[in-house]
């Protein structure tokens, strides 16, 4: 099960731990403050989700973690290093895969990948021989000669992904890695995804697509008006109630046992031919599921009916506009 | 090779590729040639005429060098004025500065890629040039330093284009800017050198007095009194500076003058350099223009031959083409700075990526 965790209990003065570590990251634009107090910790071979409103700073937060923008106050470090006192340091250890995709329009896709490898400073042959490989890997062969402007979305967000994993990146950065990808590829990009962080890769993963996330990451950050919520409130989120998806083969019966379990008819809501139960957190659930289960009602789906990322998301929202 | 310019050449092959492997760039080069030859070979007709030793081969070399100035600083805008605020909006600035490419190695080659891009309307011009220089028998110092001085002007105005678009937000508007600044470079400077004359303008008194009465031979033999006339004369020899900085003036001032047999400029390199150097010379503001002694014939005073003025004022290249290489100087570190990444501060309205 996914946890949503902002752990600032980890040893982050230790240089051995890699990752990525921010602390009370602010930046603003003239009187506008984007990111206002952002801490976090990703831990080598884990993915970790940043979710938030449109406009809550995660592109701004991405910025400075990708080393292009200069935070006005917090200290953040990559791989163990500081982006803006030993910026080549972070940058050769660093993929960053915007949500703004732009490529040359002219040049072929494995010369992108090439001419991208040769900035990190390798030789030409290493770098067409590490630009066959990122093809194979984003599955971009067979468009290898195309210009990129003839690409699709889809193409060009692997393409995008290819151009990050060039040199290899011990820190992944992946801004709406998923938007504008068909149901195949996203499932190919979660298995590239875990696959990265078995490797031991830390990768920091923004997405408005929050069931893509609950899928593939290990934990998220939850971003809103420049703020990471606390740990407290994520604790506070995940014991507030939330929905359930119960499905039985007799919805009657079902609804029956549920009454006689104490849930008053009024708070069952039905959904098609499933029936949605607000239920407070997972012990409340795994009772009633054992009580249905054992009043002899055959059931088929018992779930929560939003994703833990999704659940966080609107609690967290709606208690901040309170 | 030093990190530095191997990531220069990165960014240089980069550049370049873009550019040169378009069919339009090749319609243009041709476009241009085409021009050139029709220019020389009108120009060889019409300057034969005049009869000269070289039939006119002079004055065709030096004008097809103008003419290759001319269209390089109204080409070079276009292809330089959008270099880095124009991959901003195509979204691959970043993902260039998130690599070990430095801010310094990015400008730098992208202003190389705008210079050498201008630079390649100069080679081909190159056959005609080769052509006007043999049947002119130019002498190889007007050759290199014309060409040379070209290359440089060229190579300014691709660092300005550079320039600005670093340090402006929209593409169109930087190129428009980098016209501005050569139109005012190649235009305004003339037009400040006009107006600034024309309206500082001094008072200065003629004297002159007539032959009232001529003897058999021509001589006065009595004088009329001087007459003094005031009037209003233009003080251009103030405003001279404004040419130095004229990249058609710095072109012409820099090539060494070759005189004819009368001591009359050559070509149009030495008119141009006449012209901007008599510019110098203040205007008298207490002058006889004619004297009127009795028994002697009426003199009138020569007019001073090109090689006295040219060799008594000062050449203004070096001031005119330093200027416009700290110009250019200025505008390429201004662009590095605002481009740096991390970046601390950013321009109004602008985004990273």
């Amino acid at each position: 099960m996914l946890s949503l965790m902002v752990s600032t209990e980890l040893s982050q003065t230790d240089p051995e731990f890699g990752g990525i570590v921010v602390e009370n990251v602010a930046r603003s634009f003239g009187t506008v403050h984007a990111v206002r107090d952002a801490s976090f910790v990703a831990i080598p071979g884990t993915v970790t989700g940043l979710i938030g409103p449109n406009g809550s700073g995660k592109t701004t937060l991405m910025l400075m973690l990708a080393s292009l923008l200069k935070p006005d106050a917090g200290s953040i470090r990559i791989a163990g290093y500081d982006p803006f006192g030993e910026t080549a340091a972070v940058r050769s250890r660093l993929g960053w895969m915007p949500d703004v995709l732009g490529s040359w329009a002219t040049i072929s896709v494995r010369d992108t990948l090439t001419y991208a490898a040769r900035m990190y400073a390798m030789d030409k042959a290493t770098a067409a021989a590490r630009a066959a490989e990122v093809l194979t890997l984003v599955d971009l062969t067979d468009l290898a000669d195309s210009p990129t402007r003839v690409l699709s979305r889809g193409q060009k967000q692997r393409l995008s992904l290819g151009r990050a994993l060039v040199h290899d990146p011990s820190v992944l950065l992946l801004d709406e890695p998923a938007s504008g990808l068909d149901p195949v590829a996203r499932a190919q990009l979660r298995v590239l995804v875990r696959r990265l962080a078995s490797e031991g890769k830390t990768l920091v993963v923004s997405s408005h697509v929050l069931s893509e996330l609950d899928e593939m990451a290990d934990g998220a950050v939850y971003l809103s008006k420049g703020v990471t919520a606390s740990a407290e409130a994520l604790a506070r989120s995940r014991a507030t109630a939330r929905p359930w998806r119960i499905r039985a083969s007799d919805v009657t019966a079902l609804r029956a046992a549920l009454i006689a379990g104490g849930i008053a008819d009024a708070a069952i809501a039905t959904d098609r031919t499933e029936l949605l139960v607000a239920l407070d957190g997972e012990a409340a659930a795994s009772e009633l599921l054992v009580r249905l289960v054992g009043a002899g009602v055959a059931i088929s789906t018992f779930a929560p009916a939003v994703g833990d990322l999704e659940h966080a998301f609107i609690d967290l929202s709606s208690e901040e506009s309170k | 090779m030093s990190p530095f310019i191997s990531g220069v050449g990165v960014i240089l092959s980069l550049e370049l590729r873009q550019r040169v492997r378009t069919t339009s760039w090749y319609i243009l080069l041709a476009v241009f040639v085409a021009l050139i030859f029709i220019v020389t070979v009108l120009l060889s007709f019409a300057l034969s005429g005049f009869g000269s030793v070289d039939n006119g081969a002079a004055g065709v070399y030096s004008t097809v060098i103008y003419f290759v100035l001319l269209l390089g600083t109204l080409v070079a805008p276009a292809l330089s004025g959008n270099a880095i605020n124009g991959d901003r909006d195509a979204g691959t600035l970043a993902t260039t500065q998130v690599t070990l490419i430095t801010t310094g190695q990015l400008i730098v080659g992208k202003f190389l890629s705008a210079w050498i891009t201008a630079l390649a309307f100069l080679a081909a011009a190159m056959p005609f040039l080769v052509y006007a220089a043999l049947a002119g028998r130019l002498r190889a110092s007007t050759i290199v330093i014309s060409i040379v001085v070209l290359a440089l002007e060229l190579g300014v105005v691709a660092a300005i284009g550079v320039g600005l678009s670093g340090l402006m937000t929209r593409p169109l508007f930087s190129i428009v800017v980098t016209y501005l600044v050569v139109a005012a470079l190649s235009v305004g400077t003339i037009i400040a050198f006009t107006l600034g004359g024309l309206a500082l303008q001094t008072s200065a008194t003629q004297t002159s007095s007539y032959g009232i009465e001529y003897d058999s031979s021509g001589k006065p033999v009595s004088c009329s009194e001087p007459e003094e006339y005031d009037f209003q004369t233009p003080r251009f020899d103030l405003f001279w500076g404004a040419l130095a900085a004229n990249p058609y003036v710095i072109l012409a001032d820099a090539v060494p003058i070759t005189y004819d047999s009368n001591d009359q400029p050559a070509d149009l390199f030495g008119y141009f350099k006449l012209t901007t150097r008599m510019a110098q010379i203040p205007q008298d503001t207490i002058y006889s223009a004619n004297t009127c002694v009795v028994g002697e014939l009426e003199q009138y005073e020569d007019s001073p031959t090109a090689r006295s003025v040219i060799e008594s004022t000062a050449p203004s290249w070096a001031v005119g083409l330093a200027t416009h290489l700290v110009l250019a100087g200025a505008l390429l570190a201004g662009a590095w700075a605002r481009t740096k990444t991390p970046a601390a501060k950013l321009a109004r309205g602008s985004r990273i990526a």
